[in-house]
Order: C-alpha cells, then sequence, then structure tokens
C-alpha cells in the first residue's frame, strides 16, 4: 500500500521538483502518493502544517524556524528538512533602462539609491513575500551594506510573491524582494531593474526545503527516505538544461489543469541553464552543516529581536543550531 | 467589539454580517471591495479580524506585530485556542481564521469563530453540492453525445449503443463516463490532411 502525503507549495519556480515527481510517477514508483496543494499565502503553508492536514511543506527555513517555536500560532515540532533549492531571489526597483543606467553608473550604491529615492518622490515600499523569509533577511542586508537605514528610510509591505507585479503595475510599491520567477518577470515587463539577490547578498544561500511534520515521520517509517530519493530523482531532472522545456511548460500550465501559472518568459530566464541573471535558480539536494545552511538566518532573525536566548536553545534541540558560540545581540546589531 | 470582515465573496460576507449583527453588542464592518486588509485595519482598528483564509494578503497580518513600519497602533495576531483543538482545525478547515487586537479577552472570539465555521461550512456544501450538480449534468451529457455518436456510427437503436458503453467499462474496469469521452475523443478527432 502506498503511503500518502499531503504538500504545501506556493506558486513558485522552486516548487518545481514536487511536481515534477508527480506528474512523472517518480512518487508512486517509490511507493508515496503524494497530493501537492497550492496555497495562496505564506500564512496558509505554516497554518496548513499546524492545523489543517499537512503532512510536509516546500519552505523557507526563517518560517519553518518561527512556527517551530511557536512564534506564529502553536508550537510545531519541525526540523530541517531536505534542501531543494539554492538562491535565486531578486531584489527589483521601480524603473526602465534609464533608471538602471543610472543605477549601475554610479559606483556607490547609498547614492545610487539615494537618487533613485529622489527620482521617485517618496519613502520606497519595498515589498517583501514574509516577515519570516529568506527575502526579508536578504532585503535587510542589502540596505545595510549599503548604509540604509530600513526601518526609516524604506517602508516593507508584506505580500505574496505572486501579486508582486500587480502591486509594482499599480505604484502600491516600488520594488520587491522575491523568490523565482517573480524578479525576472518584473525585468523582461519593463516595470523594475535588478539591483541585488540572492547571489550578490548571500551566495549560494539555501532557499527550500521540504519539511516534514515529524509526527508524519513517525507514522510512516522509512517514508522519508523513499521521499526524499523521489525527489532527489526529480531534482536532478529539473536542473538537466535538456528538460528546461518540459519543466516551464508544466509551470506555467493553468493552476486548474495542475500546473502553476507561472509566467513562460520569466521562467525561461530564471531556468537552470540560463545565463540571462546572475539570480538563477539552483535545485539542489545536498545537505550543508547546519551553520552553513542556518547560521547567517539565525544571526539576521536574532538581531531582528525575534529569538531570546530560550528560543535558541530550543532550536539547538530542534536540530536548526549547533552553534556553541554566542549570535549577534540586538545591542550589537549590524549597523544600518 | 468592532469586527472586520475580510471575505471576497460578498455572499458569504453579508451572510456572516446578518448573522453577527443579531448581537447588537458587535459593530460587523465588511471589508470594501479592492482594499488591501492592512489598510481596512488601519483605517477600522478593529477589536477582532475575521478572515478567508483564501485571502493573499493574510500574510500582511501575519507580520504586524514585527513590523513596527506598520503603522498600527493596536498590534494584531492570529488567534490560537491553545486548548481547544477541534475549534482550530475546523477553522481552518472551514477556510476562516480570526485575527485579534491582543489585548481582547479570548472569551469573547470562540462564539464569533464558531458562528463563522458554521457559515463557511454550510456555504462550501452548498458549492460542493452545486458542483456535483453541474457536473452530473455534464457527465449526463457527454453519455448522450456518445451514445448518439456510436448510434450513428454502427446504425444501431439507443439501448445497444447504452448497452455498448456499459459492457466497456465493465470490462475494462472504468466508470461509463470516462469510456464516453474517450469514445467521443477517439471518434471526433480532426482527420489529418
Amino acid at each position: 500500500m502506498s503511503t500518502s502525503c499531503r504538500i504545501g507549495l506556493l506558486q513558485l519556480a522552486d516548487s518545481a521538483p514536487v511536481l515534477v515527481a508527480c506528474v512523472l510517477n517518480i512518487f508512486s514508483r517509490h511507493g508515496l502518493e503524494i497530493a501537492p496543494v497550492v496555497v495562496p499565502s505564506w500564512a496558509n503553508i505554516a497554518d496548513g502544517l499546524v492545523w489543517n492536514g499537512f503532512d510536509g511543506a516546500v519552505m523557507f527555513p526563517p518560517l519553518a524556524i518561527m512556527t517551530a517555536l511557536g512564534q506564529r500560532g502553536r508550537a510545531l515540532d519541525l526540523r530541517p528538512g531536505l534542501p531543494l533549492s539554492r538562491g535565486g531571489n531578486m531584489l527589483v526597483l521601480r524603473g526602465q533602462k534609464a533608471e538602471q543606467a543610472l543605477w549601475d553608473a554610479e559606483p556607490d550604491k547609498h547614492t545610487a539609491f539615494k537618487n533613485w529615492q529622489q527620482a521617485l518622490g517618496r519613502r520606497p515600499r519595498l515589498g517583501v513575500v514574509h516577515l519570516y523569509s529568506t527575502h526579508y533577511l536578504i532585503l535587510t542586508r542589502f540596505l545595510s551594506k549599503n548604509a540604509l537605514n530600513r526601518d526609516t528610510e524604506t517602508d516593507i509591505v508584506i505580500m505574496p510573491p505572486a501579486r508582486m507585479i500587480e502591486a509594482l503595475a499599480a505604484g502600491e510599491i516600488d520594488g520587491f524582494c522575491a523568490g523565482p520567477p517573480w524578479g525576472a518577470d518584473a525585468t523582461l515587463k519593463n516595470l523594475a531593474f535588478a539591483v541585488a539577490g540572492s547571489a550578490s547578498t548571500m551566495p549560494g544561500h539555501l532557499e527550500k526545503m521540504l519539511v516534514l511534520k515529524e509526527q508524519w515521520k513517525a507514522d510512516n517509517p522509512n517514508a522519508e527516505a523513499r521521499l526524499h530519493a523521489a525527489l532527489r530523482e526529480a531534482v536532478a531532472l529539473c536542473n538537466t538544461p535538456a528538460q528546461a522545456p518540459f519543466i516551464t511548460e508544466l509551470l506555467s500550465a493553468p493552476m486548474q489543469d495542475g500546473g502553476l501559472g507561472l509566467p513562460t518568459d520569466a521562467l525561461k530566464a530564471v531556468l537552470p541553464g540560463t545565463t540571462s541573471t546572475p539570480d538563477v535558480m539552483v535545485f539542489d539536494t545536498e545537505s550543508q552543516s547546519t551553520e552553513a545552511s542556518f547560521g547567517w538566518m539565525l544571526e539576521g532573525m536574532q538581531a531582528e529581536g525575534w529569538l531570546t536566548p530560550a528560543l535558541l536553545d530550543t532550536l539547538k534541540t530542534l536540530g536548526w543550531s549547533d552553534r556553541h558560540g554566542a549570535f549577534h545581540t540586538p545591542a550589537e546589531r549590524p549597523a544600518r | 467589539m468592532k469586527v472586520l470582515l475580510a471575505d471576497e465573496n460578498s455572499q458569504r460576507a453579508g451572510a456572516l454580517a446578518r448573522l453577527l449583527e443579531a448581537d447588537t453588542s458587535l459593530e460587523v464592518i465588511l471589508l470594501e471591495a479592492h482594499t488591501s486588509l492592512m489598510d481596512a485595519v488601519r483605517s477600522h482598528a478593529p477589536d477582532i479580524v475575521l478572515v478567508d483564509i483564501s485571502r493573499a494578503d493574510r500574510d500582511a497580518l501575519d507580520s504586524v506585530r514585527a513590523l513596527s513600519a506598520s503603522g498600527l497602533e493596536r498590534p494584531v495576531a492570529l488567534f490560537v485556542d491553545e486548548d481547544d483543538e477541534a475549534l482550530m482545525e475546523d477553522a481552518f478547515a472551514a477556510g476562516v481564521c480570526s485575527y485579534n487586537v491582543l489585548d481582547t479577552p479570548v472569551k469573547n472570539v470562540k462564539p464569533l469563530l464558531r458562528s463563522a465555521i458554521a457559515l463557511y461550512d454550510r456555504f462550501r456544501k452548498t458549492n460542493a453540492e452545486l458542483l456535483a450538480a453541474r457536473k452530473t449534468l455534464s457527465d449526463r451529457e457527454t453519455i448522450d453525445r456518445a451514445k448518439f455518436l456510436f448510434m450513428k456510427q454502427e446504425r444501431c437503436r439507443e439501448e445497444d449503443a447504452y448497452r455498448w458503453l456499459r459492457k466497456q467499462a465493465m470490462q475494462t474496469s472504468r466508470k461509463i463516463i470516462d469510456v464516453a469521452t474517450e469514445y467521443l475523443a477517439h471518434h471526433t478527432r480532426t482527420p489529418k490532411a
């Protein structure tokens, strides 16, 4: 009898391995019956795990960590899962070729940002996909590196990735940091230009993981290994440039037909094998050390004041941290 | 107590508003179309926000507590009843959740959430029945079309056509509608030039 598993996903290119494994019957070959559930927001991913019958989800570590700690709803035993993708996040700002030329011509990016802001004529409203996201931490690092104060010099607006383009076009936001393919989509639609992203801020960082509920693992012994094996096969396919047309077709198909309704041209620009953007997404299931995977995220999260020493201790027992030394305390927050 | 209802299904939102307004201690506000959840919370300052969980902008409310720039004087957070797991599971299964101003006493929330769950469930059931009825109708149409095509092709009576479809379904352990759909697809394909 096959093992069933409900996996929550968002409309993002890095959800590809799960869909590929479903469509090509890779899961069923491994004795698994996987039901991918596409939800409209990250809150639904976290609540789905806690309350609404998800057995697992494709998600970024900060949200998994805050959910595990009970910092947005009831605490749930979640531990690091199988890595699925690295990088791919893009920070884009409103503008076209002229604005991009001005940005590129100014080597000091603090000045470049200020010049862009002046032309904008208001405090920039920057979209981020969720507070507890790698994107928020990357945006924060970018601003901090360029001596820009996120809290006083920008307004952060939280919205799901699939809404960013519409919000940018409508003038609700002036830029955003989001996962693939939405940054590429904004540049291809001449709404914005790319200024930074995963590659320039935190090269090779872990982006999405398959997180499984401990309860599901206990109820289905050996199923986790089969699920990982199936996803490793799917990831190998996703990384094969010759498969890009198939993956593009799969992800751009309408939601009601089992796809994710993603924009075709933007997908072509971010799938492995393309060189059009430095923030190309990489599918990768290789585990790195706990410190290499999550250390920079926990530092950023602690600097935000989200993690108390007691919560950090809990994270050690859950396997999200094995650091013996101290993280930054809020008082030692990096200069912004 | 001020309750903001954030639901794009205006019929359901209206029904829930009427249900809640029976309690005169409640002031019920409906989120206007094309208004963001955050803007509505900022301008109405509700004590409770009942949210349709399919609203994508619910993520913004998740962040209010930690985001100093949210501009809200009273922080809101997802209402979680630690002691009543069934209530929480029912709420998410029905598709509704509650965000509360952090200092609102919990006892005020549960009856509201229960009313919302009941109503959302009722809407979901009606919707499911409607979809099932539509499907039955369209299945019947497909079977009829396949039957008539078979009659034309094989020059036989209606009972024979139906008997043939049923036999195919039994022999291949499939539903009649699947056999009919396949028959139509096979026999109505445009021949290649």
